[in-house]
């Protein structure tokens, strides 16, 4: 029908993209391409002590035995290592950073970012401005990190990684790759080597942590690649709430962005971990765009743990990433509620992984994937009950909405069940928007544009819900921009 | 008011009107009465504007503007309410949001102002308790696991809360029993009033006893083969719809 | 990688193995170290096929690989045939080929089965099958093998525009066994429906494999597997549909239910859709879990042992995809197969 056609032609004309520009800093880069010195340089940049050079060592001479994965339905041009940058960080001056000193560019870059008025607040240090601790990874170095006293009162430590190896060596050395091990694949094993920065959280027993943290990434500079590597520790009884967004400049060449996130989650601790992404997609041609190959994984090691992934990807031109659970201690949950978006030629292949190992784990699978364009849209999960998990529960609802002829949506689930008291549930849908539900929605009296936005929000809601308040407005608008185009 | 006149149109290459001609004043309830395949549902779909029915001559107009150049949003916004046969579900969409979205959709179309949260609470609050919807239903997605009787009285409340100026029942009794039929035509009955219109479209006269109708147009073979008072939906309950549908052939 | 090019090469390196993305859950690498030496002539069995029961117009039997290579109906011709493969060999290899054409409005009914006479063999069964319009086929088949066999059998089905394809397998599975279904659905009112039944136990393996693909506008695909395990027996389910661009229209439905029955037993299963066209209905449902202690408690308050209880419940689960089979006679033969196969088992079943 002439809506669906319509909404088709809004959604080819790919809106050039709002967070289109570069911001003008001098970077202090390394020198092109990957070598063991390359390692070594970021690893002296950032005052490292030597364990974790050793550990990055070996990381890059297992990287440099493994092959890059080519299971995934995404499709690009082979990745030369050699051609980009590992390293660059803004030049700022030494020692701890006010907010007077952080230098005025990247301020006005985080106003074009369009991060909401009130986190700008945050990190603009105005007095009364909400509680939000405000991690900003500024190409690859924290530059930013606010409310460290308030959170320290209560014994949360949140600060950037390359403090964290330098201030909580024993934490680092007890949690760091025992969660995604450095081998655990091509994209991590890179990560382990020349990872730069990210944020490193621990949050000690009993806690609840006073305000939801949060971090902003963006990719800055031409040519680099961007691997953070977060840690998380829940430890027994504590509760934290993490919030990601992401947005990055416009780019011709595509840029590699391989992040590892580890969650560690003891006894009675939860972590919910909640994502926007919304990194440049790419040209209407489909030319450039981020390339996010991110490895995030959840170890509920406890018993009555429990872990919430909660993402809204709309951004990068290919996307490869399963945030994961593994369900070790009893009675522990995981969820995941995820919204991908694909548009114009963008590739997403997405999805988690629910492993139970302990007894009575449970696991909720929501996923809403909506295709539009030339775009490729895959779900891959995967549930499995190991033969000792025995009453494990699994609810996998996993539905797929196309819009336009030239796109794909695929759904790639493997169930894997080895006791005689799981239960596992798996549902999957594909179907377009429905010429029906249009119709009647106009009938009362909503135009065209506004009834596939009622539509589409109507579809994400149950993922949406799970955001927290201040994120799920932002990616309600997110939804809608990375949908209709020039819908509006 | 509403006025169709000689309307020709086509679904799928066949044509399914054949010269329909209709006049409903302002004030006046009319029923369209009509054999299965007489082209019922074609004329509510056609005046509500779903693509895919083809006007291939005729016109028809609400109070002397041309319906058949508008999309159906369009319409709506002019006062023209379908109610839905089937009604739609919409999954994830709250009903109250979907009402207040349409309500101001229509606002914004006819340059008045949007209704405010409280306003709007209040009128949903008033109109749920007459038609018996529990208020909590209001909040779940828009005729998502609803019976076909609470998808009805749905139906009837966003025709409350929008309040049209031309309604168009289709089948509105389909699905219904006794209760929820007398529940649903008190809502439509609360409706009349001298400046709407209403064009209730059924197969049975069941309906006709709680929805007194001034008029009563037989739809036969594409076009309306008779006309009269009440008394003709009395009269078919008796003869049944043959002798029409050989007059239509 | 293929079973084919294995056996005629005796290169046992040639058999896929769970590196192969398609045989993940079935490595046929490490169940066989060396392909076996080839069949002998054998014999026809003494004992009747399992559709013995019903009247078929005309019987096909392959024994080791040797038989008829070729089954064809005219134009509008209706037939019924029972087409028996059967494995008379001890520690050796076959492989059976057959080619099937129904001429454009003929009707099939295949009555098929593999029968393992004898054990440890490793044979390999390939059918084309090729409908053209307006034919239909209907396809039941039953897989009788021996517990340490290895077999698989395939099917590569062309469907034309109007033909209909109604197939149900069942089986209890051997020490590694693949029965995989590919079909080319043309749409334009063609029709398939792919079902199959699973009763496994001790260390039996099964694995049913199908990949349905959509290539025009307007077909419809309906795919429902039911099955139990029980033991330290291992079930796989592999369904995909594709539908391709321009094959708008499609409507596809896919069922996979399962019930584990032991805490040695694995169930994996990977229902998959592959969708390149916006207006489509596509949806698959797939769980996995132990059987009702309501349900059973409920009928052992009735005065019913639990071994009975269970094996009635079981029997009731696999019912569903029996009763979807159209022709009586045939669905009485499947019947009485799931009430033999559906109430044995040494876990007290």
């Amino acid at each position: 029908m002439a809506a669906v056609k319509q909404t088709i032609d809004q959604v080819e004309q790919l809106e050039a993209y709002e967070h289109g520009f570069v911001t003008d800093i001098a970077q202090d880069f390394a020198p092109k391409g990957l070598s063991e010195d390359i390692v070594r340089f970021i690893s002296a940049k950032k005052q490292e002590p030597d364990w974790m050079l050793q550990w990055r060592l070996e990381a890059y001479a297992r990287w440099l035995a493994m092959d890059a994965p080519d299971w995934a339905k995404v499709s690009f041009p082979k990745i030369d290592f050699q051609d980009l940058y590992y390293y660059a960080a803004p030049s700022q001056k030494a020692g701890p950073m006010s907010l007077d000193e952080v230098d005025p560019e990247l301020l006005k870059t985080y106003a074009k970012l369009g991060i909401p008025l009130r986190e700008q607040e945050v990190l603009a240090g105005v007095q009364g401005a909400p509680r939000y601790a405000v991690d900003a990874v500024f190409d690859s170095v924290s530059v930013v990190t606010t409310f460290k006293n308030e959170l320290a009162e209560v014994g949360v430590i949140f600060c950037s990684f390359s403090e964290a190896v330098r201030e909580h060596p024993d934490l680092i050395k007890r949690y760091l790759g025992t969660v995604v091990p450095t081998t655990d694949n091509y994209y991590a094993c890179l990560n382990s080597a020349v990872f730069s920065d990210g944020s490193f959280v621990y949050v000690p027993p009993g806690v609840r942590c006073p305000m939801e943290l949060s971090t902003y990434f963006r990719i800055n500079a031409q040519n680099t690649g961007q691997f953070e590597r977060t840690l998380i520790i829940a430890d027994k009884g504590a509760y934290v709430s993490y919030l990601e967004g992401c947005t990055a400049p416009q780019r011709d060449e595509n840029q590699l962005h391989a992040a590892v996130v580890e969650l560690v989650v003891l006894d009675d601790a939860e972590i919910k971990y909640s994502t926007v992404q919304n990194w440049y997609p790419g040209d209407a041609e489909g030319k450039g765009g981020i390339y996010n190959f991110v490895t995030k994984r959840a170890d509920c090691r406890g018993d009555r743990s429990k872990v919430s992934w909660t993402q809204v990807e709309t951004g990068s031109a290919v996307t490869w990433k399963y945030p994961s659970c593994i369900l070790r201690g009893d009675d522990s949950v995981g969820e995941f509620y995820s919204i991908a978006i694909t548009n114009g030629h963008q590739q997403a292949d997405t999805g988690t992984k629910m492993i139970h190992l302990g007894k009575n784990t449970r696991s909720r699978i929501i996923s809403k994937g909506i295709s539009a364009g030339k775009s490729s849209n895959t779900y891959r999960g995967l549930v499995s009950a190991h033969a000792k998990a025995t009453g494990t529960r699994n609810f996998t609802q996993c539905d797929s909405l196309l819009i336009g002829k030239a796109s794909g949506a695929h759904t790639v689930p493997y169930i894997e069940a080895r006791n005689a008291s799981s239960k596992f549930e798996h549902e999957a849908t594909t179907t377009r928007l429905s010429d029906d539900q249009l119709f009647y929605v106009m009938q009362r009296g909503l135009s065209q544009e506004e009834a596939v936005q009622l539509l589409v929000n109507g579809f994400v809601r149950e993922v949406l819900q799970e955001l927290p308040m201040e994120f799920a407005v932002e990616a309600q608008k997110l939804v809608a921009i990375s949908l209709e185009g020039s819908v509006g | 008011m509403l006025s169709v006149s000689n309307l020709h149109v086509a679904v799928g290459g066949t044509e399914i009107l054949k010269g329909l001609s209709l006049e409903i004043p302002a004030g006046e309830v009319h029923a369209v009465m009509g054999p299965n395949g007489a082209g019922k549902s074609t004329l509510s779909y056609t005046l509500a504007g779903r693509q895919g029915y083809e006007v291939t001559s005729g016109s028809a107009s609400l109070n002397g503007e041309d319906l058949l150049a508008m999309a159906a949003n369009e319409r709506a916004a002019k006062g023209l309410f379908l109610s839905f046969q089937y009604p739609l579900e919409i999954p994830g969409v709250p009903s109250l949001t979907f009402i207040r979205t349409a309500l101001n959709a229509q606002r914004k179309a006819r340059g008045e102002d949007e209704i405010g949260a409280p306003a709007f609470l209040k009128l949903a609050r008033e109109q749920a308790a007459k038609l018996k919807i529990e208020f909590d239903m209001l909040k779940r997605p828009l005729n998502v696991g609803f019976s076909g009787g609470e998808k009805k009285r749905m139906e009837i409340f966003q025709m409350a809360m929008l309040s049209p100026q031309f309604l168009i029942l289709d089948e509105t009794d389909s699905g219904l029993d006794i209760d929820a039929l007398r529940i649903v035509s008190e809502g439509v009955n609360a409706l009349r009033s001298p400046e709407r219109g209403m064009l209730v479209i059924t197969h049975y006269q069941r309906l006709l006893d709680y929805i007194k109708p001034d008029r009563v147009h037989v739809l036969a073979g594409g076009k309306i083969v008779a006309s009269g008072g009440p008394e003709l939906a009395l009269e078919l309950e008796d003869t049944g719809y043959d002798r029409f549908a050989q007059a239509a052939a | 990688m293929s079973v084919s090019e294995a056996l005629k090469s005796r290169d046992a390196s040639l058999l896929p193995s769970r590196r192969d993305e398609a045989w993940r859950y079935t490595d046929l690498r490490a169940a066989v170290r060396t392909i076996p030496e080839p069949s002998p002539l054998g014999t026809v069995p003494a004992a009747p096929g399992p559709f013995a029961a019903i009247k078929a117009d005309r019987a096909l039997v392959i024994i080791n690989g040797r038989g008829p290579e070729v089954l064809s109906l005219d134009t509008g011709q209706v037939l019924c045939v029972e087409l028996r493969l059967v494995a008379d060999s001890h520690a050796t290899s076959h492989q059976s080929d057959l080619r099937i054409d129904l001429a454009s409005g003929a009707h099939l009914t295949l009555l098929e089965s593999h029968e393992g006479r004898g054990a440890a063999y490793l044979s390999s069964a390939n059918l084309i099958v090729h409908l053209a319009e307006g034919a239909s086929l209907e396809r039941v088949v039953i897989l009788d093998e021996p517990s340490d066999a290895v077999s698989v059998i395939t099917a590569d089905i062309t469907l034309s525009p109007g033909a209909s394809l109604k197939q149900t397998v069942l089986t209890r599975g051997a020490s590694r066994q693949r029965f995989e279904t590919q079909v080319t659905h043309p749409g334009g009112g063609a029709s398939v429906r792919l079902d199959g039944v699973y009763m496994l136990a001790d260390k039996c393996h099964t694995d049913l494999t199908t990949i349905v693909t959509h290539v025009g506008p307007g077909g419809t695909t309906d795919q429902l597997t039911k099955g139990a395990v029980r033991d330290a027996s291992r079930a796989v389910f592999q369904g995909q549909i594709q539908v391709q661009p321009g094959a708008d229209q499609t409507d596809a439905r896919m069922g996979h239910h399962a019930l584990i029955l032991s805490d040695r037993a694995e169930i994996d299963a990977k229902p998959e859709l592959e969708i390149f066209a916006d207006d489509v209905s596509c949806a698959h449902g797939n769980t996995v879990g132990a059987l009702d202690e309501d349900a059973l408690f409920y009928i052992c308050s009735r005065g019913v042992p639990l071994d009975q209880a269970r094996a009635m419940l079981v029997q009731a689960f696999g019912l569903e995809v029996i009763g979807r089979i159209e022709t009586e006679a045939v669905r009485e033969v499947a019947q009485a197969w799931l009430a033999e196969v559906g109430a044995g088992g040494s876990d007290g079943l």
